[in-house]
């Protein structure tokens, strides 16, 4: 069988929404300076490029249409490739990468530019006409439960308490500060040229933070409850891309790959506790590798919340300090349609860096799903 | 355009200003002069400080802004920095310590810099103009004077302007206009005499209140009662506004006067130092601005409630506040005199009051001011008082004050012996005139381009009243409503009136209306007392009429064959939000405060506020298309009461429209409102009822989510689920809702009396009502 691999990764500097340095860049314009600086400095034959896979959780405004065509004009793709968007809320450009693989392994193209956008400033969570189907929502709410409410149905039922929650958050939050301090994301970040300047640094790290200083926030979404603005992951305006191929394509290239794709998954679960969605998908996709869990070497968990990212962990029996080795969302930023292609990106560098057999990126999805990727080395 | 969007408003001479010194009142004077439009550039000595003081002044409430645009009109910087920017100013403000020596050098600086033409002006408040000019040029004597704004700037109406022999006429004409009409100032003319006119008056007041509540014994809540409400005096009274300005503004103060006040001035007689307060100073109590309280206190019992404690002015001590009773309270808030003649320690300190202020202001004319009225208005504006101390003396009668003097063995002043029996204020012939000088009276002359409703009520008859309302001829064939209810709160005999109206007008009685009145507000909504009691007898009928009632007259005032403006002031909330949204234009006093805000009552619009909004903010530009942005905006101003707190937040929430107008200076409104309905009378056509987009049940489904966010959150109770739900409902046209179609505004306002009748007949609703009418706050349940 063809093997896949993921060639390269890159992505923009993630900003907090509306106050950070990104929140006057178009989505499209983020996504096609990703895209460009990624297939530029990745070896590809761009003429081999089958298609532009580009995820997004609230596809309309500026990041709607077809954003993937317009992103491939703006990128300078040549014009006999494709493009599509992809949604799969939170996990849609992990799913890129998925859509991907599945279509190498077909035989239906040899590279693919696998990338996710969302700029949560410009264009808002829940878009600008949510219109929920009135019957649904009476008759099973679930179907549109609040994101905050999930985190706290999730603290709830796996006793996550609020001081594990800002443990959690403060490592995530000294890891990520210490990654960029050293210069680790300096590779993996393409400087957005703004109109004004460039910015070529993530502005959601909050470095410093401190469990006391957690501690006197107050419940962001449940007055009695114990999720907090600090153990969430912030609304952030950002953008990913990975070069998806065949092995025999980067060999014929004399690229590198990062890691092969092992396998993948997604599974549904409970809406009210969409925050689980990684345990259910990850198990799927660690049987299908042939693996447990104590075979992985390297994690990247999406930190939407702490409390669903311990909960998985627990359940998952996955190793502290393997998981989101240079911090997380809950630092690093979550922007929706991103991220999946971020994590995937980011374990398959880090196994890379770190050494080691297997990694796994997983991340919970709204709606109560989730979706993984295990990764292996090629080294 | 200007911000005050008063065509012509702003005289071209002041297009650039400054102030110097970013304290309290330099930065409050800046704001002030941003909000009329001007930029302005604030400096001061320390480098940082003026750029503080506007961050400062954006978390202050009340805020010094009126809208956040203003404050982007302010330049901070440093003055030796940004000292040559001076050069482009109009008018300099000088607001820096109080101390002549620095201010002369300050201005020696400034000569060096600043423009031919421009005018300089200090904001002292105790130094003689002549002092500040000794030793400068001719040229900076003919640019100076002094303008004497009030704390705060913004809110308190009061300048006082003292110019100097060498002052250029015409620059006293730019200040005085451009303070009238642009800041929405009263411009009172003083002479150069210490303290001017309200500080003058207002010192010994304070100190003669201070002296007789510790010689008679009263407590400080009694003495804040008998000084207050009876005298028409803020219900603070005394000890209440030192502590809001602070106990160690007084000693300051009165030292300044001490300075430069002639020998035998009666302040010097009354001036006391006080252990007590002197212990409270010592103590860091210096008012609510300490943190720790002033005479009052509020502590926490055992149960956590908030408990007001008041010092005992004879012990120091601290002791629960208990409300004051005396027989003297309870016959004088009407009868001033009966307060004053009363044998009570509440009587006997009224008396003693009243004897030292008045005589000593009407001992002060003609020494600080030409007459009476300048004397009147500077204590009206600058302190707040209902009636200066001469409409004071007309209460009590200036025979009755001349004889208590002379009864106490003290001089009666010689403008009292003037008066004789006759007041100080009479009308004649429907023209309010004072008592001059000369012995003779004198009309009251009002300033070119105000029009008073008193004015107009004094010289002519209603064209139509009722207990509620009345309709006035306010000239070139212009009618206005007036409502003169408690807190023009809206009732039936007001719906009535404006029914009336609009069948006067419809047969040609007036061009064009004016809805206006001088009240404090220009209407706090729907009388719910009236309300209530229809429901506590389940008169279901009844309150159904007045719903529907409200929505006919409002409607007919919006489809009337003549332009109808409506010109606020103060606030106007729900059903007063809801007259001004159904008139063809608006005229606002800046200091508006509009909202509709029935949500705190369990209620919803009902009178066409839902309809009207969801129609302004359908047609605003710059939303996303679709049928939720809108919508959303409407339910979120609504189902959180929001209240405009300018005429300049008011237009950013679309409850004025682009083309209304604002004016600064409240005595202009009505002349404003009157022109701007004149101009609209050629070729006016009444609007048609209209067509809507709705959301219909997705859009009821999708807020009725965000609302559930916000009760877990703890932040919509379970009332306000309800209300919201009736709300969301009503917004989004119903159950049969549907974006594709052209829904009818009459529909709309189907479902908000529907929506209204169902919420009025809620216990949880009544509970509310009941709440904000006992204690004027909103209940959270």
């Amino acid at each position: 069988m063809t093997d896949v691999v993921i060639a390269a990764y890159r992505r923009s500097p993630f900003h907090l929404a509306h106050k950070g340095d990104l929140a006057r860049v178009r989505p499209d314009e983020m996504a096609a300076q990703v895209v460009r600086a990624m297939v530029a400095d990745s070896g590809a034959d761009p003429e081999a490029i089958e298609d532009l896979v580009l995820g997004c959780a609230f596809p309309e405004g500026e990041q709607g249409l077809n954003v993937a065509r317009l992103v491939s004009f703006l990128a300078g793709l040549p014009q006999g490739a494709g493009a599509v968007t992809v949604n799969r809320f939170c996990g849609s450009s992990m799913q890129s990468v998925h859509q991907a693989a599945g279509a190498i392994r077909m035989g239906a193209g040899e590279a693919f530019v696998c990338a996710g956008v969302e700029s949560m400033t410009r264009v808002p969570m829940m878009g600008f006409n949510p219109m929920p189907h009135p019957g649904l929502a009476a008759r099973y709410p679930a179907a549109y439960v609040n994101m905050g409410e999930t985190a706290e149905n999730v603290a709830t039922r796996h006793q996550v308490s609020r001081a594990e929650q800002e443990a959690f958050a403060v490592e995530s939050q000294r890891r990520a500060a210490a990654a960029r301090e050293a210069g680790r994301f300096a590779a993996e970040i393409v400087p957005i040229d703004t109109g004004k300047g460039t910015v070529a640094q993530d502005g959601c790290i909050r470095e410093g933070t401190t469990a006391e200083g957690l501690a006197a926030l107050k419940p962001a979404f449940r007055a009695d409850g114990t999720v907090t603005a600090g153990t969430s992951s912030p609304l952030t305006d950002g953008a990913s891309a990975l070069l998806v191929c065949s092995a025999a394509h980067a060999k014929a290239r004399g690229m590198t790959p990062l890691a092969r794709v092992k396998s993948i998954a997604v599974s549904g679960c409970s809406p009210e506790v969409m925050g689980l969605g990684p345990i259910g998908a990850s198990r799927k996709a660690l049987a299908r590798a042939g693996i447990a869990a104590r075979d992985l070497d390297v994690v990247e968990l999406n930190e939407a919340f702490a409390s669903q990212a311990i909960a998985c962990m627990r359940e998952l029996g996955l190793d502290p300090a393997k998981v989101n080795i240079d911090g997380g969302a809950i630092a690093l930023g979550h922007p929706l349609g991103a991220t999946g292609a971020r994590i995937v990106g980011k374990a398959a560098a880090l196994l890379q860096r770190e050494g080691g057999r297997y990694a796994l990126a997983t991340q919970c999805i709204g709606g109560g799903q989730g979706i993984a990727t295990v990764l292996e080395s090629v080294a | 355009m200007s911000a005050a969007g008063q065509e012509g408003a702003h005289p071209p001479a002041i297009r650039r200003a400054a102030v110097i010194g970013a304290g309290v009142m330099g930065a409050g004077i800046a704001a002030q002069i941003a909000n009329a439009g001007t930029p302005v550039l604030l400096l001061d000595i320390v480098p940082g400080a003026a750029a503080r003081a506007v961050q400062t002044m954006l978390k202050a409430d009340p805020a010094p802004f009126m809208h956040r645009a203003a404050a982007k009109r302010v330049q901070p910087g440093d003055l030796d920095a940004d000292f040559a920017k001076l050069a482009e100013c109009d008018w300099i403000v000088e607001a820096i310590v109080e101390r002549p020596d620095l201010k002369r050098a300050l201005y020696g600086r400034l000569e060096g810099v600043r423009k031919a033409g421009s005018i300089v002006s200090s904001n002292t408040s105790t130094i003689p103009l002549r002092d500040l000019t000794a030793g400068l040029p001719d040229r900076f004597a003919a640019d100076f004077l002094i303008t004497h704004f009030f704390n705060p700037p913004r809110y308190m109406r009061l300048l006082e302007l003292v110019a100097g022999p060498a002052t250029r006429p015409d620059a006293v004409a730019a200040i005085r206009d451009f303070a009238d009409r642009a800041l929405g100032k009263t411009v009172v003319e003083c002479r150069d005499t210490p303290g001017f006119i309200a500080n003058r008056i207002g010192t010994l007041w304070l100190q003669s209140a201070i002296n007789h509540a510790v010689d008679l014994r009263l407590t400080i809540e009694e003495a804040d009662a008998v000084v207050g409400r009876p005298m028409g005096i803020p219900k603070t009274g005394v000890f209440g506004l030192i502590d809001l300005v602070g106990l160690d503004l007084m000693p300051h103060v009165a030292n300044s006067l001490l300075a430069t006040l002639p020998e035998g001035d009666a302040y010097r007689a009354l001036h006391r130092e006080h252990g007590t307060i002197t212990g409270l100073i010592a103590a860091g109590r210096t008012g609510r601005k300490s943190g720790k309280g002033g005479f009052y206190t509020r502590a926490k019992d055992a149960e956590g409630n908030s408990l007001k404690r008041a010092i005992d002015l004879w012990t120091g001590e601290d002791r629960p506040s208990a409300k004051p009773s005396l027989e003297s309270l309870d016959l004088g808030s009407r009868n001033l005199r009966a307060l004053a003649e009363h044998p009570d320690r509440g009587g006997r300190y009224a008396r003693a009051v009243l004897l030292d202020t008045l005589a000593y202001a009407a001992s002060l004319v003609p020494e600080i001011a030409d007459d009476v009225t300048a004397v009147d208005a500077a204590m009206r504006l600058g302190y707040a008082w209902k009636y200066g101390p001469f409409e004071l003396i007309d209460r009590l009668g200036p025979g009755w004050l001349a004889a208590a003097l002379r009864a106490a063995d003290r001089p009666v002043p010689p403008l009292l012996e003037l008066a004789g029996e006759r007041p100080f204020y009479r009308t004649e012939a429907g023209t309010l005139q004072f008592l001059g000088l000369d012995g003779d009276y004198h009309d009251v002359v009002r300033p070119e381009g105000v029009l008073l409703l008193a004015d107009v009520k004094r010289r002519s008859k209603p064209l139509a009243r009722n207990g509620s309302a009345s309709l006035w001829d306010i000239g070139d064939g212009v009618a206005c409503l007036e409502f003169h209810t408690k807190m023009n709160a809206m009732d039936p005999d007001i719906l009535a009136l404006i029914g009336k109206a609009v069948g006067m007008g419809r047969k040609g009685a007036f061009r064009a209306l004016v809805i206006h009145n001088e009240g404090s507000h220009f209407s706090a909504g729907a009388n719910l007392g009236l309300a209530l009691f229809a429901a506590n007898i389940a008169a279901w009928g009844e309150i159904e009429g007045l719903v529907e009632g409200g929505q006919k007259a409002y409607r007919a005032l919006r489809e009337a064959p003549f332009p109808v403006v409506g010109a606020p002031s103060g606030m106007a909330l729900g059903g007063g939000c809801e007259v001004l949204l159904h008139c063809d234009a608006v005229q606002a006093h800046a200091e508006s405060y509009i909202g509709l805000v029935e949500v705190g009552v369990g209620l919803i619009p009902g009178w066409g506020g839902c309809t009207t909004m969801l129609r302004r903010w359908s047609a605003a530009p710059g939303l996303p298309k679709g049928p939720m942005p809108p919508l959303s905006k409407v339910f979120e101003m609504i189902s959180t009461a929001q209240v405009a707190k300018s005429a300049f937040e008011a237009r950013e929430m679309l409850l004025l429209r682009e083309g209304d107008g604002i004016t600064m200076n409240r005595d202009r409104l009505l002349a404003d409102a009157k022109a701007r309905a004149l101009a609209l009378v050629e070729g006016y056509e009444a609007p048609k009822p209209g067509t809507l987009r709705v959301a219909g049940p997705t859009g009821q489904a999708a807020l009725r989510l965000a609302v559930d966010g916000f009760a877990q959150l703890g932040k919509a109770t379970p009332h306000d689920v309800v209300v919201c739900g009736y709300l969301a409902e009503t917004l989004t046209g119903g159950a049969r809702g549907d974006f594709i179609d052209e829904t009818p505004e009459d529909a709309i306002l189907k479902l908000e009396r529907q929506s209204f009748m169902a919420l009025v007949r809620h216990p949880a609703t009544l509970a509310r009502v009941e709440h904000m009418l006992e204690t004027g706050r909103p209940l959270r349940n």
